[in-house]
């Protein structure tokens, strides 16, 4: 398979706001980029959220433009479904491998319309976005906003019965295709890996997962997205539209005994937003947030808290010691209650449904990938964070968004902004050449 | 010999050699086909009797009320079921075969 050569002046890693909005402030500035993103589409976890704190936007009709601007914008190269294998560093640039991996459908072919995955006839978790709560076909187009917007297929359970083949009007499947190699020659890298969430058996007081109708934060952003696994809010043992609804705050955060210290910054907002939908959604049920303390620090941000309060939210302050279920599946919350006058109080209440606002951590292994430094929290680390947040130890080599540590989506754009221009002075500066093709007078400047 | 038929012989030889090459993940996703197959036979055919909630159509074919959702889900996407209201409590939507998958 021959190797493809790309060079740019900039190669951003990660699709998610962060990444996309990196790409697309050095694009407009005339630099080349190069975006590489290991899913099939780009678009991050916010592409999984249904509306964002604290407008209530829907976050899909933001998300989206800025996903077909990334992937129509004449002077980014973006690869999805694409695996970094290794950086090098080459005199005052990087050499980039990429693995493209094969769909086994050709992207130029394909106009997403489906025709294959309609035909296809066995069907399996999709795990990648809905938590394994509905099904896709082998072949498979991701989500209906993906971009790019084209059909993938799941070779380890394809029967290979030739349907999606005979169905697809363009020609497009292709069970031959091998994963492409890609050489990236870049002058400079911004790494917008992002974050994870805790992982739903990290707790076993909580039900280590066992538990059916104890779900993640996450997890309840795609039932309450219309494009979720049911189109509704239904608990996952049998279906019925909850009328009593937990809220599990720091389930993953400030919590020693996970190795977590740090608060993750949204998920106090994030819970506070998904009652205010669940109260529009299930005009009738009971919703009720366990928390030790509320930190609304953002614009607008308390007023939001104290709308959701008006509109009967219960925010009970108390520690959740354990969760258990009963016959019928309902989760049991013990939970130590504090009064006002820090009385406090044992008690256990039956809920419908329990959601554990899970924390931030953080994605990949930047260190081990990238050779970047890391904090003790595990996210990537910068030397001099009050004055320039985006540069890393490495010259070359910078940060944003959720990479750097949990943010909200108003924090991820504006460090977005800060590495673009980051990079873009380290570009000016640092080995003359400036945009590519263009000549720029040498300066040098150092970054560590 | 056409052009068609040429193109056919040629995919059919691939499709082989492709089952031959992934034999192993291809028997797995065999078996799981035919029990799915069989699966979703038997939860059109309780629903060709009316539309039924999540924990009835778990009953009438007796299976965890989980895995009926996620059978639920998966036939609601790719439209072999529609929703048909509620049931008495209010607690449980109801689900229908569609037009076309009746
Ligand atoms: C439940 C929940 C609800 C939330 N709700 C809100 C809200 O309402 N409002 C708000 O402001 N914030 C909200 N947030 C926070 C918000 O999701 C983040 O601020 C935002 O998504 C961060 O974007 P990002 O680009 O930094 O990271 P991500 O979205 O994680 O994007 C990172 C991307 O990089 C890719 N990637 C990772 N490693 C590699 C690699 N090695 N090679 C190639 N690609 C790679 C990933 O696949 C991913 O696409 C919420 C968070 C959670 C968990
Ligand atoms: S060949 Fe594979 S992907 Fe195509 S229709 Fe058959 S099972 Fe689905
Ligand atoms: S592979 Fe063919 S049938 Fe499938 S979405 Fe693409 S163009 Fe349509």
């Amino acid at each position: 398979m021959p190797t493809e050569h790309i060079k740019v002046d900039a190669l951003v890693v990660g699709g998610g706001i962060a990444g996309m909005q990196t790409a697309l402030d050095l694009g407009d500035q005339g630099y080349q980029v190069a975006l590489v993103e290991r899913q099939s589409s780009i678009g991050g976890k916010m592409i999984d959220l249904s509306k964002v704190f604290p407008t209530l936007d829907c976050c899909s009709c933001i998300t989206t433009p800025k996903m077909s601007a990334t992937a129509h914008h004449d002077n980014i190269n973006l690869l999805t479904y694409s695996e970094i294998e290794s950086i090098n560093r080459n005199g005052n640039g990087f050499t980039v491998q990429v693995t493209k991996k094969p769909r086994y459908v050709r992207e130029d072919d394909c106009t997403g319309c489906r025709s294959c995955e309609l035909v296809c006839p066995l069907e399996v978790s999709e795990d990648e976005h809905e938590f394994g709560r509905t099904s896709h076909r082998i072949v498979y187009v991701p989500f209906s906003t993906a971009v790019p917007q084209k059909a993938v297929v799941d070779i380890d359970n394809c029967i290979f019965c030739g349907k999606c083949i005979q169905a697809c009007p363009s020609d497009a499947i292709d069970f031959t295709q091998q994963p492409e190699p890609v050489e990236i020659e870049t002058r400079s890298i911004v790494l917008a890996t992002g974050f994870e969430t805790t992982p739903i058996d990290a707790k076993k007081e909580y039900g280590a997962g066992k538990l059916r109708n104890v779900i993640s934060g996450m997890m309840m952003e795609r039932l309450l997205a219309p494009t979720g696994p049911y189109g509704r809010v239904l608990r996952p043992s049998d279906g019925k539209m909850p009328a009593s609804i937990a809220y599990v705050q720091c389930a993953g955060s400030r919590d020693q005994t996970l190795g977590v210290t740090y608060c993750s910054r949204v998920c106090c907002m994030y819970a506070i937003k998904q009652a205010m939908l669940l109260s529009g959604a299930l005009p009738l049920a009971e919703i009720t947030i366990y928390y030790m303390d509320i930190r609304t620090f953002g614009k607008g941000y308390e007023q939001f808290y104290q709308n959701a309060k008006a509109m009967g939210v219960e925010f009970l302050k108390g520690k959740v010691a354990r969760i258990t279920e009963d016959a019928d599946q309902n989760p049991i919350v013990r939970v130590e209650l504090i009064d006002e006058f820090g009385k406090t109080r044992v008690t256990e209440r039956q809920h419908d449904l329990v959601v554990l606002s899970v924390g931030l951590l953080p994605g990949g292994n930047p260190q081990a990938k990238f050779g970047v430094p890391v904090g003790e929290d595990g996210f990537i680390q910068v030397p001099d964070y009050n004055v320039f947040p985006a540069v890393t130890s490495q010259p070359g080599i910078f940060v944003t968004g959720t990479a750097l540590g949990p943010m909200d989506i108003v924090d991820s754009i504006m460090m977005a902004g800060a590495a673009a221009s980051a990079t873009a002075s380290y570009l000016e500066s640092s080995n003359g050449s400036g945009k590519e093709a263009q000549s720029q007078p040498e300066r040098s400047v150092e970054y560590a | 010999m056409t052009t068609t038929m040429e193109a056919k012989k040629k995919r059919t030889e691939m499709l082989v050699e492709m089952r031959k090459e992934h034999r192993d993940t291809v028997q797995k996703a065999q078996e799981l086909l035919k029990a799915q197959q069989s699966t979703r036979k038997v939860l059109e055919r309780a629903l060709t009797g009316g539309p039924h909630s999540v924990p009835q159509l778990a009953q009438a074919v007796n299976m965890p009320a989980h895995e009926v959702l996620w059978h639920v889900a998966g036939m609601k996407k790719y439209g072999i079921v529609a929703e048909a209201g509620t049931d008495e409590s209010g607690d449980y939507y109801l689900y229908r075969l569609t037009k076309e998958a009746a």
